[in-house]
C-alpha cells in the first residue's frame, strides 16, 4: 500500500498513464527508495469499455467483431476462442479444412504479436533499431492476412462453423515465402540482440518468476513457460487441428526475463513449423458448416473454452438461457493475472528494471480492462 | 488422476455436489457446487492439488442471488474444476486472496462490476470503474434502454 | 611589438576566431543532425528526411526555424535564475574550448600551452549544467536525470583524464599542437590501442549517447533533465549534445589519429575526415546497442574501466622508461 510518502526516506513516483514504456494506458505508484522500488501499486480501467456489458445486449453474431478490440495483437485466437465455445454451445463441427485455415492464420497472428513485442521491448531498452526490422517483416504477414481477412489488425475473420473466405494460391505460395524470409532473419535478431551484452546484463537474473509464484497468480503463456512450466493449451487441452501438427513448446530454465525472450522467439519458429505442415496438408473441402442458424439460439447451459494466444490462455466463459442474447459472458484474459504478479516482482527492483520487467510480461492493458 | 483424487480432497467438507462434468459439451471436468462459506477451504484443498486459479466471476442469477463462479486448472493434468457458489444479495463473500494471490484482482473486479464484497480482503477497492464511480453495471438492473430484463437459464 | 599592438592582434585574432567558431558549431550541428537522422535512417532500413531539399539536407535549418519561433514556456513552480542559466551555462564551455582545437596546422585561434587540460576542464562543466537544468525544473523526473548524468559523468571522467595522460606522457607537453608533431612517423593509436578503446567509451559516456543515455533515456523518464525545456532552450542542449560530440572527437583525433596528418590533401580536410568518421562511429553505437542500467553503467567505470585505464598508463610510464 502506498502511504503518503510523510515517511522521509521514500517518495512517490508515478509512472503512465501516458508514458512511453508501458504498453497502454497503465499507471503504477512507484514508492521508491533512492533507486529502488519499496512498493508498487498499479492503477487499470482507464481503457475500460464495457464489453462483458456489450455481450448482455447484443446477440452472439453481433458480440463477434468486439472480440478483436480486446486484444488486438493476437485477434484472431480471441476470434477463436469465441467461435469454439459458442460453436460448443449450439453443437456445430467446423469442417477439417476451415480449421486448417484457422490454425494457419492464427500461428500468422501469433507471430506478428510476438515480432512487435520483440521490437517495442528492445526499444524500451534503448535499441531502438530492431523495432523497424520487426515491423518490416510484420508488414509482410500484414499484408497476406489482409487479403483474406480484410483487416490489417483487428480482425473479425472466423464466424461461426468455420471461416466466411477461402485461401488461395497466391496467399499459400505467399505464406511460404514468408517463412522462408522469416527464417532467415533469425540469424539477424539472434546477432543483433541475443548475442548483445549489454542485453544479456539487463535481462538474466532480472524479472525471476518462480513456479510457485506462476500457480499463485495463475500465470500463463510464455512467462510461464519460461518459468519451466510446459503448460500450453494447444498441447495440454488441445483444440481446433493442433493435434495434427508436429510441434514443441519452447521452455525456459530460471524465469527470468532472458528466458521469457528466448521462449518468444522459439515459439516463433514453433509457429514457422505449424504453418508449414498445415500448407502442406491441407484438405479440400468446405469452409463452413452446414446449418448453421442466422440466428442463433442456443440452448441453455454453461461453456467455458480456453485456446492459447500469444500472451496465455484466454478462456471464454458464456452463459445462456435460451434466449438470441448471451445471459453472460466472462473473458478471461491472460494479461489480467500475469500483471497481478507486477507488484510483488517489482519490489526491490531498480526503476529501469520496472520498465524491463514490465515489457517482459507482454501485457496488452486493454484486453485487462476490456 | 485428478478426476478422482480432487472429490477425495473435497470430499470432508461436504459440499453440496461433487459430480464429474460433461467435457465435451461444457469444457468441465469436475463440477462442484459450494456454500460460499466453504470457499477458502475449497481453494486450500485445490492448491494442494496443484491447481490455479484460472477464473472467477459473478453471474446475476436472480433478484435475490448471485453465483460465483470459480475456474481451477492445473498444468501438468489436464483437469478443468468449475466451482459454484450461491450468494444471497447483500451478503459478503469470504476471500480467498490469501490461499490464490491471482483472486485478489478478480474479487476487486466483482466488487466493481457487481457490488459484492469480499470479508477479508486486504485492498477492496474498485479496478477498472473510477474509484468514486457508484454504479455496479454488470447487475441486470442495468440493462440498457428498451431491453427486457433477461432471465437466468435454470 | 609593444603590448599594446600585441593584444590589438591578438584580441583581433580572438574575436574572428569565435567568430568562425560559431560559425563552424552552427553548420557543424546543422550537418551532424542531418547526418545521424541519415545514418539511423539507414541503418532501419528506411530513408530518412527526404523532402526538404536534395535527401532532406536543409531539413535541419526547417526544424531550427520552427523551434526559434516556439514559445517559451517558462513552468510556474521553476527556480527561476538557474532555469533560465542552465541552457547558457551547458553551451558557453564547450563554445570555448574550440580556442585550442588545432584544425590545421596553422588554424588554431589560440596554441596554449595547457591547451588539453583546457578542454577537458571546460567539459566538465557540463556536469553543472545538466544539473542546475535538473533541479531548477522542479520535476522528480529532472531531478532523477540530472543526479545520473551528474553520477555517470563523474564515473566516466576519471578513465578519461587518466588515459589521456598517458598519452601526454608519451608527447611530455600540454600543447595539442605539440601531440600533433609527435605523431610524425605513427600515429598513436598504433602504440596506445587499449587507450584508444577507452577513450572512445568515455567519451560516449561523457556526451551521454546511447549506450549511456540514461540522463535523457525517452523510455524510461520520459526525457530525463530536459524534460521541462521547450522551444530554443531545448535547442541550446540539443546543440551543447553535438557541439561536445565534435569535441570529444576532434580530441581523439589529435591524440589518436595524428590530427591534420595526412598525404595529398590539406591538413583541415584531413582533420575533418577523421572527426566525422569518429562522430559516424559514435552514431553507430547508438543505433545498434540497447542502453545500459545505470546501476551496470557505474560499476563497469569504477571496477573496470579505471583500473584498466590505471593499468595503461602505468604500461606506458613502464615502456617510456625502458625504451
Amino acid at each position: 500500500m502506498i502511504t503518503s510518502g510523510i515517511e522521509e526516506k521514500t517518495f512517490v513516483l508515478n509512472l503512465g498513464p501516458q508514458h512511453p514504456s508501458t504498453h497502454g494506458v497503465l499507471r503504477v505508484l512507484l514508492e521508491m527508495d533512492g533507486e529502488y522500488i519499496a512498493s508498487a501499486e498499479p492503477v487499470i480501467g482507464y481503457g475500460h469499455r464495457a464489453h462483458e456489458h456489450m455481450a448482455e445486449n447484443r446477440n452472439y453474431h453481433q458480440f463477434l467483431p468486439n472480440m478483436g478490440r480486446v486484444d488486438y495483437l493476437h485477434a484472431l485466437a480471441f476470434n477463436h476462442g469465441y467461435c469454439m465455445a459458442v460453436e460448443k454451445l449450439i453443437g456445430v463441427t467446423v469442417p477439417e479444412r476451415a480449421e486448417f485455415i484457422r490454425v494457419i492464420t492464427n500461428e500468422l497472428n501469433r507471430i506478428t504479436s510476438h515480432l512487435l513485442w520483440f521490437g517495442a521491448y528492445l526499444m524500451d531498452l534503448g535499441a531502438f533499431t530492431p523495432f523497424l526490422y520487426c515491423f518490416d517483416d510484420r508488414e509482410h504477414i500484414l499484408d497476406l492476412l489482409d487479403r483474406i481477412t480484410g483487416s490489417r489488425l483487428t480482425y473479425c475473420f472466423f464466424r461461426f462453423g468455420g471461416v466466411p473466405k477461402d485461401i488461395d494460391d497466391d496467399f499459400i505460395s505467399g505464406v511460404r515465402t514468408f517463412i522462408k524470409r522469416l527464417r532467415s532473419r533469425w540469424v539477424d535478431y539472434h546477432n543483433l540482440v541475443t548475442k548483445n551484452v549489454i542485453f544479456i546484463h539487463r535481462a538474466k537474473g532480472v524479472g525471476v518468476f518462480t513456479k510457485e509464484q506462476c500457480q499463485l497468480y495463475g500465470i500463463t503463456g510464455p512467462s510461464l513457460r519460461g518459468s519451466g512450466i510446459p503448460y500450453d493449451i494447444r498441447k495440454s487441452e488441445p483444440y481446433s487441428a493442433y493435434p495434427l501438427f508436429d510441434f514443441e513448446i519452447p521452455i525456459g530454465d530460471n524465469g527470468d526475463i532472458y528466458d521469457r525472450y528466448i521462449v518468444r522467439l522459439r515459439e516463433m519458429e514453433q509457429s514457422c513449423r505449424i504453418i508449414e505442415q498445415a500448407l502442406n496438408k491441407l484438405p479440400n473441402g468446405p469452409i463452413m458448416a452446414e446449418k448453421v442458424p442466422k440466428r442463433l439460439k442456443p440452448a441453455a447451459g454453461e461453456v467455458y473454452q480456453a485456446v492459447e494466444t500469444a500472451r496465455g490462455e484466454f478462456g471464454t466463459y458464456i452463459v445462456s438461457n435460451g434466449d438470441i442474447k448471451p445471459y453472460r459472458i466472462k473473458l478471461r484474459v491472460p494479461s489480467f493475472s500475469n500483471l497481478s504478479l507486477m507488484v510483488e516482482s517489482f519490489k526491490d527492483n531498480l526503476v529501469a528494471d520496472v520498465v524491463a520487467i514490465l515489457g517482459s510480461i507482454d501485457v496488452v492493458i486493454p484486453e485487462i480492462d476490456r | 488422476m485428478l478426476t478422482d483424487s480432487i472429490p477425495k480432497a473435497l470430499s470432508p467438507l461436504n459440499l453440496e455436489k461433487v459430480a464429474p462434468g460433461e467435457y465435451a459439451k461444457t469444457g468441465y471436468h469436475l463440477e462442484v457446487t459450494a456454500k460460499p462459506e466453504q470457499m477458502p477451504a475449497v481453494a486450500q484443498a485445490m492448491l494442494k492439488e496443484g491447481c490455479f486459479l484460472e477464473s472467477f466471476t459473478a453471474v446475476h442469477t436472480s433478484r435475490e442471488a448471485f453465483t460465483l463462479v470459480y475456474h481451477f486448472a492445473n498444468f501438468y493434468e489436464l483437469c478443468r474444476t468449475a466451482v459454484r457458489a450461491t450468494l444471497p444479495e447483500g451478503a459478503e463473500a469470504p476471500t480467498i486472496s490469501h490461499v490464490f494471490p491471482a483472486a485478489d484482482w478478480y474479487e476487486r473486479e466483482v466488487y466493481d462490476l457487481f457490488g459484492i464484497k469480499f470479508a477479508g480482503h486486504p485492498n477492496l477497492k474498485r479496478l477498472l470503474l473510477p474509484e468514486d464511480a457508484e454504479i455496479h453495471p454488470l447487475r441486470k438492473e442495468f440493462a440498457a434502454e428498451g431491453e427486457t430484463k433477461a432471465e437466468a437459464p435454470k | 611589438m609593444d603590448l599594446l599592438t600585441h593584444l590589438g592582434i591578438e584580441g583581433v585574432r580572438m574575436i574572428v576566431g569565435l567568430i568562425a567558431v560559431i560559425a563552424l558549431v552552427s553548420v557543424n550541428a546543422l550537418f551532424l543532425i542531418w547526418m545521424e537522422r541519415k545514418v539511423s535512417a539507414h541503418m532501419q532500413l528506411r530513408p530518412g528526411p527526404m523532402e526538404v531539399g536534395w535527401h532532406g539536407a536543409i531539413q535541419t535549418i526547417a526544424d531550427a526555424v520552427k523551434l526559434m519561433g516556439k514559445e517559451l514556456i517558462t513552468p510556474e513552480e521553476v527556480d527561476r535564475p538557474i532555469y533560465y542559466l542552465a541552457p547558457i551555462v551547458v553551451f558557453l564551455p564547450v563554445l570555448l574550448t574550440f580556442l585550442v582545437i588545432p584544425f590545421s596546422q596553422t588554424m588554431i585561434i589560440k596554441d596554449m600551452n595547457v591547451g588539453i587540460v583546457l578542454i577537458l576542464a571546460f567539459s566538465t562543466l557540463t556536469v553543472l549544467a545538466i544539473l542546475m537544468a535538473g533541479w531548477a525544473s522542479n520535476n522528480k523526473y529532472s531531478v532523477f536525470g540530472a543526479i545520473r548524468s551528474v553520477a555517470q559523468n563523474i564515473a566516466y571522467e576519471i578513465p578519461l583524464l587518466v588515459t589521456v595522460m598517458s598519452i601526454i606522457l608519451m608527447v611530455g607537453s600540454f600543447k595539442l599542437t605539440d601531440i600533433v608533431t609527435a605523431q610524425g612517423r605513427y600515429w598513436f593509436i598504433l602504440v596506445q590501442p587499449l587507450a584508444f578503446i577507452l577513450y572512445i567509451i568515455c567519451a560516449t559516456a561523457e556526451t551521454n549517447r546511447t549506450p549511456f543515455d540514461l540522463p535523457e533515456a525517452e523510455s524510461e523518464l520520459v526525457a530525463g533533465f530536459h524534460t521541462e525545456y521547450s522551444g530554443m532552450r531545448f535547442a541550446l542542449f540539443f546543440l551543447a549534445e553535438y557541439t561536445n560530440m565534435f569535441i570529444v572527437s576532434a580530441v581523439a583525433a589529435v591524440l589518436f589519429l595524428g590530427g591534420w596528418r595526412g598525404p595529398i590533401l590539406p591538413g583541415v580536410v584531413w582533420f575533418l575526415i577523421k572527426v566525422y568518421a569518429l562522430i559516424f562511429l559514435i552514431m553507430w553505437f547508438r543505433w545498434t546497442f540497447p542502453r545500459v542500467r545505470f546501476d551496470q553503467l557505474v560499476t563497469f567505470a569504477w571496477k573496470i574501466l579505471i583500473p584498466l585505464s590505471f593499468v595503461n598508463l602505468l604500461l606506458t610510464a613502464l615502456a617510456l622508461k625502458i625504451f
